[in-house]
């Protein structure tokens, strides 16, 4: 191995397989990916799954974004073999590619020093998220989750109460006279919250069977076992 | 058969008395720039680092505005670390040992030091927007979109210099270093390019931005800062041992198999993805056992008879540290790829473990006893004019932090993830508990912190040493 012309040729057949593995193939398969429609559940018909986020989610996801949330908290729901994500209510079933169609940019993170957030949008309220964002310590006894009290503005309570104002438990609620407002990216922050949640079940994740299968239970795609007529 | 060949017979027998002859030692300045940006921004992702590990003893520390909170701050710090201390180092050793093992002078020495001044202006910037809520969101890919096109053309120029220099090489063959230092120079601007193309300027769709980003994160580590680290290893071990390389095969195994197998992972189990992404990722992830016995083989068959003198060089030691702690690290990456432990580990301080031992323990170590090297011999002086004891403290600090931190959060991590694999063990009741070695890890890293700013101590002594001298020699001719 001498030869610099031989030692880049190489490389470059070597870079390219990486390359084809993870960034063109996937780009195959999962490029033209478009809605889809989820899996018929009971009396529940079929919708059309993911529909786009509302513009002020949108909004919030560029403060979840640029305040890096996504260092601490994942987007990602893993099967129930690989992981005890489902068992600890983070979701009914793992996620898919399909969950992620209209994010940008997409964070799925890589750690969790707070719980998983793909589905937070369906165990939490608006006013829960804020109080949260606020003081997370007011919620979880000795909570990690630094305060993002600069989402907030504590103002002199005008002519009328503002309807916006946070409820505060006793200990954090603002002096007489004053009322704390949640400034518009933490409500764009906690539309973004209220927006994640993958609920539809798709071909790729069904719904768990509504009871567990019994070992001897007749799968309901058999052949039922009638006798074909007999040939006259 | 030429497998036994040595850096000292190919091509540096130099002595440090001989610096001057066709080495990059000829033109200094701009490797100097390159090597004290790199060595200053570690120290700032070391600083960065420590801030957000104190916010865990205590939430409310730095939380009242919003360019210190946590996560832009670890935003900030990856920064640093990946693109401000790792890619510049690569290449300035890189550089510097193109120079040295080709017995060639460094091509277009303004361009290289063009390219030092914009890198790093650019970073600063890119860093200062992160801080601000510039960042792009993807986890080791965080730069700005604005700044990601400048630091490629920075690159590219310094790039071209190092191939010109490694086009005008003297000998005719090559040495192992030299393999690595080409295959890492040529990865990051491949994977570098794509990664601000389909991230930044024309984002793809969906989830395939997850695969991409975790794609170059993995790449960037393993293969460019992996590969760039051995060619290190692969050249300072013997040459300062006066021992040949055991097997030149061993090396190109571990050479292309490293390239192939190491390229190829990042994809954590269970990704929202097809399988077979997943399952190329842990297989791709799981062969990389081929490289880490081949450089573990050669390396112990060529040190076994030296191992006291391994220990009693104090520059040589950063180099075999560091080295050890490659195999660990890469070790554990294979432990933790597999599917019933990552069903475990995944998403843990697992992870964080992995990165504190491959950059601050293999990375780190590596190029600080690179430095401890090259840089005298930049400036004109030899090994003496380093103070003693502040080598020795640092080498102590960095060792003893590195270590500390590392089995910390490996404690931490895996403590998490058995905890958390219970799923009547509440996560918040879980994380409270991982509390105590988090602390602890903290100490780690203020040790390896100190460190570096020992370190970059002893480099004003010496710069400073060699400035008294040139101006002496200056008052000679006069």
């Amino acid at each position: 191995m001498n030869s610099g012309p031989l030692l880049f040729l190489g490389l470059f057949v070597t870079m390219a397989c990486s390359w084809l593995g993870f960034v063109l193939g996937p780009q195959l398969q999962l490029g033209g990916l478009t809605q889809t429609n989820t899996v018929v559940m009971g009396d529940a018909l079929s919708q059309t799954y993911p529909v786009p986020e509302p513009g002020d989610a949108h909004q919030g996801a560029e403060v979840y974004r640029a305040n890096g949330c996504a260092c601490c908290h994942t987007e990602m729901v893993r099967p129930r073999s690989l992981g005890s994500d489902i068992a600890h209510s983070w979701g009914a079933r793992r996620s898919l590619a399909e969950d992620y169609l209209f994010d940008q940019p997409v964070m799925l993170g890589s750690q969790r020093v707070g719980p998983d957030l793909a589905n937070v949008g369906l165990r939490s309220d608006t006013n829960g998220i804020l109080v949260r964002l606020y003081n997370p310590r007011r919620i979880i006894r000795r909570s990690l989750m630094p305060p993002y009290r600069f989402l907030f503005e504590t103002r002199k309570i005008g002519f009328f109460p503002s309807p916006d104002a946070l409820v505060l438990p006793a200990p954090d609620a603002p002096p007489l006279g004053y009322e704390v407002i949640p400034r518009p990216q933490a409500r764009a922050l906690a539309a973004y919250l209220m927006s994640l949640r993958q609920t539809g079940y798709l071909f790729e994740a069904p719904p768990p069977p509504a009871r567990p299968l019994k070992t001897n239970a007749v799968p309901t795609n058999a052949v039922p076992a009638v006798k074909a007529p007999a040939a006259k | 058969m030429s497998v036994i060949v040595s850096p000292a017979r190919t091509a540096c027998s130099a002595s440090p008395r001989t610096r001057n002859e066709g080495t990059g030692d000829s033109c200094p300045v701009p490797l100097l720039c390159l090597f004290a940006g790199a060595v200053l921004w570690l120290g700032v992702a070391l600083a960065l680092g420590l801030m957000d590990s104190v916010k865990f003893h205590n939430p409310e520390f730095l939380a009242a505005g919003p360019y210190l909170s946590y996560g832009r701050v670890h935003a900030a710090q990856n920064a640093a670390l990946l693109h401000g201390f790792g890619v510049p180092a690569a290449l300035g050793l890189g550089l510097w040992l193109l120079c040295r093992l080709g017995r060639a002078a460094l091509a277009a020495p303004l361009a290289v030091l063009l390219g030092v001044v914009f890198w790093n202006f650019a970073l600063a910037a890119g860093v200062a927007a992160i801080l601000c809520g510039g960042g792009a969101g993807y986890e080791g890919f965080e730069l700005p979109a604005w700044c990601a096109p400048v630091l490629l053309a920075a690159y590219i120029l310094l790039g071209l210099c190092a191939f010109v220099t490694f086009d005008r090489r003297q000998e005719d063959k090559l040495y192992p270093s030299q393999w690595f230092v080409i295959g890492s120079l040529f990865w990051f601007p491949w994977i570098f390019s794509t990664a601000d193309l389909l991230l930044l300027v024309a984002p793809a769709r969906g989830v395939l931005q997850a695969l991409i980003a975790w794609w170059y994160a993995h790449n960037l580590s393993q293969v460019f800062l992996g590969l760039a680290g051995l060619a290190s290893s692969f050249y300072f071990i013997p040459k300062l041992l006066g021992r040949p390389l055991h097997s030149r095969y061993l090396a190109a195994l571990a050479f292309w198999t490293l390239a192939l197998f190491g390229s190829c992972g990042g994809v954590p189990n269970g990704a929202p993805l097809p399988a077979w992404i997943v399952s190329l990722s842990v297989v791709g992830t799981v062969l990389t056992v081929v490289p880490l016995l081949a450089v573990a083989t050669n390396f112990y068959f060529t040190v076994r008879r030296d191992l006291e003198a391994l220990d009693a060089d104090p520059v040589l030691r950063f180099t075999y540290v560091g080295l050890v702690f490659w195999l660990i690290a890469g070790a554990q990456q294979i432990v933790g790829t597999l599917p019933n432990v990552s069903a475990i580990t995944d998403f843990t301080w697992f992870g964080a473990a992995h990165g504190e031992l491959f950059h601050n323990g293999f990375f780190a170590l590596t190029v600080f006893g690179a430095l401890y090297y090259i840089l005298p011999r930049l400036l004109g002086l030899d090994q003496a004019a380093w103070c003693p004891k502040l080598l020795t403290a640092h080498f102590l600090l960095a060792f003893v932090g590195v270590l500390i931190a590392y089995i910390s959060l490996l404690a931490a991590g895996v403590g998490q993830g058995i905890l958390l694999a219970d799923a009547r063990n509440s996560f918040p009741d879980v994380m409270r508990r991982t509390m105590m070695p988090l602390r602890v890890s903290t100490l780690g890293e203020s040790f390896v912190l100190l460190g570096t700013i020992l370190f970059l101590l002893n480099f004003a002594r010496i710069l400073l040493a060699a400035g008294r001298r040139c101006r002496a020699e200056r008052k000679e001719r006069a």
